[in-house]
């Protein structure tokens, strides 16, 4: 009998981690509900924190390239994700950013604005809940009678994945949809053809105003800024229209522009189109063109009406953008 | 894309750069860097030895990007874009790195320079490298002019013209031809009549059968773009709209208001005057004072106005020789009459100009120098009872002596300024102004009718205080331009225009209210924008404004903005800052 090579091609080995993250992309994971045995019936699931007890040393172990793709989600916070993600690049033959955190920074990426000094003044000094009056703060080796305690480096910046890893692909969200999720995986577990390194996956080239059903014209003249809460939304003007920021003209489509549909504007979490190298910095300049006067003490009255301008700006993407940090 | 060759050249400029800039370690530091071939410095990049050296190294070193560190790109260059040309390249494979206006000619200290030249010449390095081919477009030319202004330089460029068989539309903002020519009794050197210069010249024009005269008439709105102008002409309450493929600005000058000087008493004297009232004077034919009496003794101030930091810095280039001229004028009506010519400095250039100052000293004229710097002479009523109705005290220079000058008339001789809707004009016409309010031309030396709008052109005094045969050379120089375009029949246009990638379009529309000159449309069935390339003039404003990077502003892109700061802000840049702030 002659073998059915489609019955014997051997199963992918799948990774899934979570390094600086919430934990909704490995949810995410799970979203695929019943469809998850579809997933298992194509991949064997090698190492995922959240769901099977494997160990650190266990993935050490294994053979360089033994896992066919890792989707790695959260940011790079602490000298623990960096080696993680430096071991799962040795181990895996795709390594794909999952999420906002991986893509581009994420939320954590925020504490940008800030440094490690900073935030470990407010977090274990100054925050109004905290009690601590001998004003410990974590250090990565601390001497103790029965020898060195060893805790992960927390580093003075967010990085996203590929600044400290090869990445080949980019699966961007907050998090993936679950959709875009299963479509990549089919494509790579099927062997479809794939698109070129380095690629955006599972997201569209044109924004989410393409999708986007609102009606829109070229009057994008606003005259105050409104925070959501603060305006009654007519569910069909574009929320730019009514002065409500949204960055959907300057992020990817993909996520099937689930926000806009809630009638909440959109956060920016797909990161921006190709050609972008800093979505925060567009979107700046986009609204900029849209302040109606031309009087510079009006303009900064209503550009002052903007709500924490850099967290709705860089909201997903500081640590990949031009700005990426501060400074000092 | 193709491996950038690049060939960098920094320019000596002669000492203009080299005595302020090592140009041999700029060319050092630049050698090593990546994509460079081949890097050298020469005394004048510009001359055709210079060109030379570029054209041979493109062809021996197969270069394909070049960087001229060297002057402003706006004098230089469209030269090295030519030799580009020369060589077979694409003219856009080329950057040039200002050495000389924004380093040499602003810095003294030689390493700061030195330090800032070399930043500047990696940032054009790293940005030519991102230079993509781009492809010169042709537009028809519509054989219209519109001309703007009815004085003797509109009127010269519109009969030249029209001459050659070809449509003028000549607006007149005031009631009649002729402008400020009219209004003088006789012209320097040659002491012609003002009237018999400029009437033939109005008599031909107005029943010309090409010319199309609008008194009263005002431009309010310009679109389009070279060949292809409309205009919105507005002539009372009549509204017309007319087509026309080039535009020639020649709207002239006005004479400055004296009474800002408290020192010369104007309009609290009735014997202090302005020089064009009196040419009315002479044209009326009698030299008197407001009394109606002979004047005794006149004195003519020079430079009111002109060459005075508090009022205009330049020079108004006409005055000296228009008081030389009615010095004469004065001599010939009143034989006795003496005659005071208080100048700051005689500048009375120009073809047959300082032989008219030499004759004019022959004829009992009396000249004194006053210091423009220091204190102006002041003019006031002379309660002495002793000869004249005025007296000016002035300390003349020469001698160094405070003096008293007797006069009954005093004559001012105004600077020339620019008219007060120059700003409206230039708006309307896409002019720049410079810091004087006069429209600013292409290039001074090599381009000076041209503007930095294709097919929009400026003449005579609007540029500048000019005289009489200047502003015709002006004026037959502006219509050679607009004949040559005419008889070519079409016209490249300029291709750094802004377009859309419709794959990234999201059709938001941001872009269409931002463009300045209306070339952007959104096509409702591909629900995406689109540039009109012709209208486009490539000013970026809608690359900016828009949030997805679809608008791409050819030559000035992303990539090659971001690796020019790049290259800007790379270590050499950084430490010449840290050294200018340690001083």
């Amino acid at each position: 009998m002659e073998p059915n090579t489609k019955n014997h091609k051997p199963k992918l080995k799948l990774a899934v981690y979570w390094a600086a993250a919430c934990g909704g992309c490995c949810v995410s994971v799970l979203d695929v509900h019943e469809k998850l045995y579809q997933v298992t019936e194509l991949a064997d699931l090698v190492f995922w924190p959240i769901a099977l007890d494997i160990k650190y040393k266990d993935v050490e172990a294994l053979p360089h390239g033994f896992i066919d793709v890792t989707l790695f989600n959260g940011a790079i916070r602490n000298s623990e994700n960096q080696y993680m993600a430096m071991l799962l690049r040795e181990k895996s033959k795709i390594m794909v950013a999952y999420g906002s955190c991986a893509h581009l920074g994420g939320i954590p990426g925020l504490a940008n604005f800030s440094n490690r000094e900073a935030i470990f003044d407010r977090v274990y000094h100054t925050s109004e809940s905290t009690v601590n009056s001998t004003g410990t703060i974590p250090l990565p080796n601390v001497e103790v009678p029965e020898g060195t305690l060893h805790i992960p480096v927390f580093f003075d910046e967010v990085k996203p994945l590929d600044k400290v890893v090869c990445v080949d692909y980019y699966l961007p969200g907050c998090p993936p949809q679950t959709e875009r999720l299963l479509e990549v995986f089919t494509a790579i577990a099927t062997g479809a053809e794939l698109p070129s390194k380095k690629s955006v996956i599972g997201a569209w080239d044109k924004t989410q105003c393409d999708e986007c059903e609102r009606k829109k014209s070229d009057k994008k003249t606003i005259k105050r800024f409104f925070r959501p809460f603060e305006v009654e939304d007519d569910g069909e003007t574009c929320f730019l229209e009514q002065g409500i920021l949204c960055m959907g003209p300057a992020t990817r489509g993909g996520c099937g522009y689930r926000c806009i549909k809630g009638n909440a504007p959109c956060r920016g979490c797909y990161g921006p189109p190709p050609d972008v190298h800093d979505p925060g910095a567009k979107m700046m300049s986009a609204i900029g063109t849209m302040i109606d006067s031309n009087a510079p003490e009006e303009i900064s009255e209503i550009v002052d009406q903007i709500a924490d301008p850099a967290g709705t700006f860089y909201r997903f993407s500081l640590p990949a953008s031009i700005i990426r940090r501060r400074i000092s | 894309m193709e491996e950038p060759r690049i060939g960098v050249y920094v320019c000596w400029c002669g000492t203009n750069i080299s005595k302020t800039v090592d140009v041999e370690q700029v060319t050092a530091a630049v050698s090593k860097l990546p994509h460079v071939i081949i890097a050298r410095n020469y005394k004048y990049m510009c001359s055709d030895p210079g060109q030379d050296l570029i054209l041979k190294d493109i062809r021996e070193h197969q270069l394909n990007r070049v960087v001229v560190s060297a002057c402003s790109p706006r004098i230089h260059e469209l030269t090295f874009r030519k030799v580009l040309v020369n060589a077979g390249l694409n003219p856009y494979l080329f950057e040039m790195a200002n050495i000389r206006e924004q380093v040499s000619w602003v810095h003294d200290d030689r390493d700061i320079a030195t330090g800032k030249a070399t930043s500047l010449v990696k940032a054009a390095i790293q940005r030519v490298a991102h230079h993509e081919p781009l492809e010169k477009r042709r537009v028809d030319i519509h054989p219209a002019t519109l001309i703007i202004g009815g004085g003797i330089t509109g009127l010269t460029a519109a009969m030249e013209i029209a001459d050659s068989g070809n449509q003028v539309h000549l607006i007149e903002k005031s009631g009649r031809l002729g402008g400020m020519v009219s209004l003088l009794h006789q012209t320097h050197p040659h002491l012609t009549a003002g009237n018999e210069l400029i009437q033939p010249l109005i008599d031909k024009a107005q029943p010309h059968p090409k010319v199309r005269v609008w008194l009263n008439s005002q431009i309010e709105e310009v679109t389009g773009y070279v060949g292809n102008f409309r205009a919105r002409i507005r002539s009372g309450e009549e509204v017309e709209e007319l087509d026309c493929g080039n535009i020639i600005v020649a709207t002239g000058t006005k004479p400055f208001d004296p009474s800002q000087i408290p020192e010369y008493g104007y309009g609290m004297l009735p014997g202090v005057i302005t020089s064009l009232e009196f040419e009315e004077m002479l044209r009326k034919g009698k030299i008197v004072t407001k009394d109606g009496e002979s004047p005794c003794d006149i004195a003519i101030i020079h430079c009111v106005g002109s060459r005075n930091m508090e009022y205009h810095p330049y020079c108004s280039r006409v005055c000296c020789t228009t008081a030389l001229k009615f010095a004469n004028q004065i001599r010939a009506a009143l034989p006795d009459a003496g005659i005071y010519q208080l100048y700051a400095d005689m500048r009375s250039f120009g073809k047959g100009c300082e032989e008219f100052y030499m004759r004019t000293s022959r004829r009992g004229v009396i000249f004194m120098m006053f210091d423009q710097k220091g204190k102006l002479p002041v003019v006031k009523p002379n309660n002495t009872g002793g000869r004249g109705r005025l007296l000016i005290s002035t300390r003349e220079l020469l001698s160094g002596e405070e003096i008293e000058i007797p006069a009954d008339l005093v004559i001012l001789m105004v600077a020339s300024e620019a008219r007060e809707d120059a700003r409206e004009t230039a708006h309307l016409t896409g002019i720049s102004l410079c810091g004087n309010q006069f429209f600013i031309e292409k290039h001074p030396k090599l381009d000076p009718v041209a503007t930095t709008t294709d097919g929009v052109f400026i003449a005579g005094s609007c540029q500048g205080p000019k005289d009489i045969a200047d502003s015709v050379s002006q004026a037959r120089a502006a219509a050679a331009r607009v004949l040559a375009s005419i008889l070519c029949g079409s016209v490249e246009v300029e291709v750094t225009t802004a377009v859309v990638n419709d794959k990234v379009c999201c059709g938001c529309q941001t872009c269409i209210s931002v463009c300045p000159y209306h070339a952007i449309h959104f096509d409702e069935e591909k629900r995406v924008s689109e540039v009109n390339e012709i209208l486009c003039k490539g000013c970026g404003t809608c690359g900016s404004a828009c949030p997805t990077g679809a608008i791409h502003a050819r030559h000035f892109t992303d990539d090659q903005i971001l690796s020019q700061i790049e290259g800007l802000l790379s270590p050499i840049t950084l430490k010449a800052m840290e050294m200018a702030m340690e001083d």
